[in-house]
């Protein structure tokens, strides 16, 4: 595996002591500001409301009995369970578009000397400039012309104007590093450009891909604004809107529930994160560095 | 092209060098159709509502030029957001970078539980931002703040209700500190994730060869580990300013840029002038204030960097 | 907070909502003299042509849950009577207006839409069906519209939205702590300010949010227009604010912060001082009732020696500055007629609207007035706020809520210049900046 580029010296157990000992000292403060808030949400989202306002006791630890409660009306009295197949589809087919355009665009950047490339890839780029805050209102225009107005498919539309740009990019650079001396031998081998694309290139960049789906998927969850102003209806929204909207009510926030939200969307994304994560060093390496 | 000169268009079409554009042009056109029609139209929108005095409910509307602009610098709130909003950025860059730097040297060799802590380590953001934020809104509370109790009970600051109760979210130096210590605490696993790949890819024997010649830690990093990882870098720090510097979300729900303007930003301004209040055209303007100078840094920026590639 | 769950499921969970539906009707007869509300909820016919159509509106999420459980019911008994689909939506009240600007953009969207302490009529009059008919029908029906409310759905004397309700922003005061400083119960701007200030050193505080957030916005408004000071002209066109009532109003403040609060009063936002009042620590706050509703769940003991005072008389008036809620119909709206009937229909039946909304709700009708009204009549702590007809002004006051006196609610210059002063800026300095400021806002709604 490319990350293990430094092999330690297994020859002193001393050493090694001494080396896990400073590791781990160095870890510590990143651990606690990494870590602490989420255990703070996970505390909160498993304490009983009049537990959470008191500040006469430790407030680390459960000072009453703790309670699903929270979790429990998550799933009762809510449509999170309508938000997280919304989250998913969204993600899946935002990867989905976000592959299909950025896959031969990054290729044709990449390997096709084409006129104007530079510039047609600086430009995409560019595309991160555009403020969002204005940008939503011509959107509207577009996506109630294609009817698609208080339905999550709207954000399938309109996400990816910014995963594409980057994983464009990203893609772009992935397949510098593929050498060109197999694509042509695929080539004289009667396969077409295209046929080297997809039986070559691809296989051997599936870092590069599992990197821009990940990103996709994190991309597509930090989206606030255009959810808001695109989807009103309960079940159509997407996790970060339902639980931001429904689960604050003015002077009221249901802190239980709103941590209990996150965490469970957070978390399973961080261990999938950190599957790939090998492949996504990877992806990002090939992406910058050749 | 001179082919086609001597021997006409139809059989310049022929020609390798022809399929190649073709097929070329055909692969990069749905993403750059995509891009252009979602965002290069509506961007010319946009610069058609900076220059005229539209309001949300009237978008078809005059054309006043550089008003919109002009409005703007005479506002002390807005050279106020933009100071902070210069601030934030690159504060929160220069954060980030050291932490991420430090964070992936100390991940870069294997450990007993490296696995764990890189995944713990990645959880601020993988998080949906909108929901992680309200979680510190919570942390930062003027008066059940976990934060402030903690640092209560290690005597390093006052009981509550005294002078030396740190306000987070009220003390003008302070709220902007902690505002921006929110996107630091989101990007700081990013920006290690992507030194984490520089690194990786820097040849061990590269590094030992300098250590042999007995450059110090920091020479070898500087001298080294630093030209090699360059392109990486400036990838990653253009991508998180221009995140940094559209992201509405964290200072929209800890403070609304309050209290008086300490932790207005660019962003938030243009969203409440343009949006709530409904004065498109001025909101465009204070969106878009940013863009030209921008513009010219990202593309010297991209350009420097494809140049070092070939 | 499992209280507060509780009473936010989506299961309606208050008395007149469980009822089964006959129940309701008599229970809503009994509530009237005269059952007059009884002949209209059962007599009034919606149009045949509505029958078979669909109707979608939008609102926000109220801060009392148990009513947006009421209106879905309430909405979705009328559409089965009338045979129309009905679907009713709720965002928070802050987004309405990015959520108006893309359904605008878009040309489609609701058919009834909402709006709720930020009032677009002025800005999006052009594009509202005219609702005059409605709006002064209800006015003959139920003694005529407060003065101060008609701007929220008047554009040049057409209605293009039909005032909903208002919420009071009231004064929540511990009686426990007032007596251990031997104060009475307080009356005045003065009286709350010694009792904070002999409070204070106790270690019990007052808070009112020096920050961006709404109740700023309102509870500062409140004080200034109590101390005299005019945002505008009566009829909204030039700024007024630059007074000697102004300079008084942000010298009070200053005394009141240094003297009665803690720094936490600039980190605050809408429930920052619920909680502060909750826990025991405030002896006064500035809030919607709603706080007051909280605290009986959350903390009895200091529910119980809570009590509300309407508002506080300052040195020339006594204003409270209320939140308007007001319907509109979008011209694009694909079901008018429906819409219409909708908005008479839950306009006829404001006092079940008021009682699910636990006395939250406050009518703009003159009539809706007679004592006892539902909730507030009956309970002794909140009878005072019976009266608040007359007490009630808007943002803009005394001018009409334009959208230039939106544009300077939004972008909080007046919260701003309060938190200067208490900061330890000259009151000139900062008059100068905010006044600026708001004319500047001004001159260009007049241009445009």
């Amino acid at each position: 595996m490319a990350t293990v580029a430094y092999r330690a010296p297994r020859s002193h157990p001393s050493k090694e002591i001494r080396r896990h000992t400073l590791i781990y000292l160095g870890l510590l403060p990143f651990l606690l500001i990494a870590v602490f808030p989420i255990f703070w949400m996970l505390i909160t989202a498993l304490k009983q409301d009049p537990d959470l306002y008191r500040m006469d006791v430790v407030p680390f630890w459960f000072h009453l009995p703790p309670t699903w409660r929270h979790f429990d009306f998550l799933f009762h009295n809510t449509f999170y369970k309508d938000w997280i197949v919304n989250t998913m589809s969204i993600s899946f087919w935002v990867s989905a578009i976000t592959l299909l355009t950025a896959v031969p665009a990054g290729y044709a950047l990449a390997r096709l000397r084409l006129p104007g490339a530079e510039n047609l890839g600086i430009g995409i780029f560019m595309t991160y400039l555009v403020p969002a805050i204005i940008l939503f209102i011509p959107l509207a225009r577009v996506v109630s012309t294609l009817d698609l107005q208080d339905s999550w498919w709207s954000l399938v539309v309109v996400y990816p104007t910014f995963t594409i740009p980057f994983c464009t990019w990203l893609l772009m650079g992935f397949f510098k590093t593929v050498p060109v001396e197999i694509e042509e031998a695929a080539m004289v081998d009667g396969c077409g450009q295209l046929g080297a694309l997809c039986r070559i290139v691809l296989p051997v960049s599936w870092p590069g891909i599992i990197t821009s789906v990940i990103f996709s998927f994190t991309l597509s969850m930090q989206d606030f604004l255009y959810s808001l102003a695109f989807v009103s209806i309960s079940e159509q929204k997407p996790v970060p809107l339902g639980v931001a909207t429904e689960l604050i009510r003015g002077d009221v926030f249901f802190w239980g529930s709103l941590m209990a939200g996150a965490l469970l969307v957070g978390v399973p994304v961080a261990i999938i994160y950190n599957l790939f994560l090998d492949k996504f060093i990877t992806g990002i390496t090939g992406a910058a560095i050749r | 092209m001179a082919v086609s000169g001597r021997v006409g268009v139809l059989s310049w079409w022929r020609t390798p060098t022809a399929r190649r554009y073709l097929f070329g042009y055909t692969l990069l056109a749905p993403a750059v159709l995509y891009v252009l029609l979602l965002v290069g139209v509506p961007f010319l929108f946009s610069l058609y509502l900076a220059m005229s005095d539209a309001s949300v409910g009237a978008p078809v509307a005059r054309f006043v030029g550089l008003e919109n602009f002009q409005a703007a610098l005479q506002s002390t709130a807005f050279y106020k957001a933009l100071g902070n909003t210069l601030f934030f950025t690159v504060g929160a860059g220069i954060l980030k970078g050291l932490l991420g730097t430090t964070l992936a040297f100390l991940l870069l060799r294997p450990f007993v539980g490296r696995k764990v802590v890189r995944a713990l380590v990645v959880i601020p953001f993988t998080l949906p931002i909108a929901v992680s934020v309200l979680g510190w809104k919570w942390m930062f509370d003027s008066q059940f703040s976990v934060v402030n109790w903690a640092l209560s009970r290690l005597w390093l600051i006052g009981t509550y209700g005294s002078p030396d109760w740190p306000v987070w979210l009220g003390q003008p130096n302070l709220a902007l500190m902690s505002v921006m210590f929110v996107n630091v605490w989101r990007g700081f696993p990013f920006s290690a994730i992507v030194l984490l790949a520089g690194l990786t890819s820097v040849p061990p024997e590269i590094v030992e060869a300098a250590k042999v010649d007995g450059a110090s830690f920091l020479q070898r990093f500087r001298l080294v580990i630093v030209p090699m990882i360059a392109p990486i870098l400036f990838v990653g720090a253009a991508f998180d300013t221009v995140f940094t510097l559209s992201d509405l979300s964290i200072v929209y729900l800890l403070t609304n840029g309050g209290p008086d303007g300490a932790t207005e930003i660019l962003p938030t301004l243009a969203y409440n002038t343009g949006i709530r209040a409904g004065a498109l055209g001025r909101g465009a303007a204070i969106s878009l204030f940013l863009f030209p100078l921008l513009l010219p840094a990202m593309i010297l920026l991209l350009r420097t960097l494809r140049r070092r590639e070939h | 907070m499992t209280r507060d769950q509780s009473r936010w499921t989506r299961q309606p969970s208050t008395a007149p909502s469980t009822l089964n539906r006959r129940k309701f009707l008599s229970v809503a007869g009994a509530g009237v003299a005269g059952g007059s509300l009884l002949t209209m909820l059962d007599a009034r016919q919606a149009p045949a042509q509505i029958r078979g159509t669909s109707l979608r509106m939008l609102k926000w999420s109220h801060f009392v849950p148990a009513y947006d459980a009421w209106v879905d019911k309430f909405a979705k008994e009328w559409g089965d009577k009338n045979g129309v689909k009905v679907r009713v939506d709720h965002i928070p009240h802050l987004e309405l207006p990015a959520r108006y600007a893309a359904e605008f953009a878009a040309g489609g969207g609701h058919d009834l839409i909402h709006f709720a302490g930020q009032i677009l009529t002025g800005q999006y009059y052009r594009h509202l069906v005219d609702l005059s008919d409605i709006a002064t029908g209800l006015g003959r029906k139920y003694g005529g519209w407060m003065e101060n409310a008609k701007s929220a759905g008047q554009v040049g004397g057409t209605w293009y939205g039909v005032p909903d309700f208002f919420i009071a922003i009231p004064l929540l005061w511990r009686k426990d702590l007032f007596d251990s400083v031997g104060r009475p119960a307080p009356k005045t701007w003065d009286d709350l300010r010694t009792a904070a200030r002999l409070l204070k050193p106790k270690g019990k505080p007052t808070g009112m949010q020096f920050s961006h957030c709404n109740d700023a916005n309102h509870n500062w408004r409140a004080l200034m227009y109590s101390f005299g000071v005019k945002e505008t002209d009566p009829s909204g066109q030039s700024v007024a604010i630059d007074s000697k009532e102004m300079r008084e109003a942000l010298r009070f403040a200053k005394a009141m912060y240094d003297e009665g609060m803690t720094p936490e009063v600039f980190s605050w936002d809408d429930a920052s001082d619920n909680r502060f009042l909750a826990s025991g620590v405030g002896c006064w706050i500035h809030d919607a009732i709603s706080a007051f509703v909280t605290t009986k769940d959350t903390n009895p003991k200091v529910f119980e020696h809570t009590y509300v005072l309407d508002e506080a008389q300052g040195p020339v008036a006594k204003w409270n500055v209320g939140e308007p809620n007001v319907w509109a119909i979008w011209k694009f709206s694909k079901n008018i007629p429906a819409a219409k009937e909708f908005i008479q229909h839950i306009s006829d039946n404001q006092k079940h609207a008021m009682t699910a909304s636990r006395g939250y709700n406050m009518p703009f009708l003159r009539d809706q007035y007679k004592k006892p009204m539902p909730v507030l009549g009956a309970d002794p702590k909140l009878s005072a706020l019976q009266e608040q007809d007359k007490i009630t002004a808007f943002f803009g006051h005394p001018g009409p809520m334009t959208p230039a006196a939106q544009e300077v609610l939004t972008t909080f210059i007046v919260p701003d210049m309060f938190t200067r002063v208490a900061r330890g800026a000259a009151i000139e300095d900062t008059m100068k900046w905010g006044v600026g400021e708001i004319r500047r806002i001004y001159a260009k709604h007049k241009a445009s």
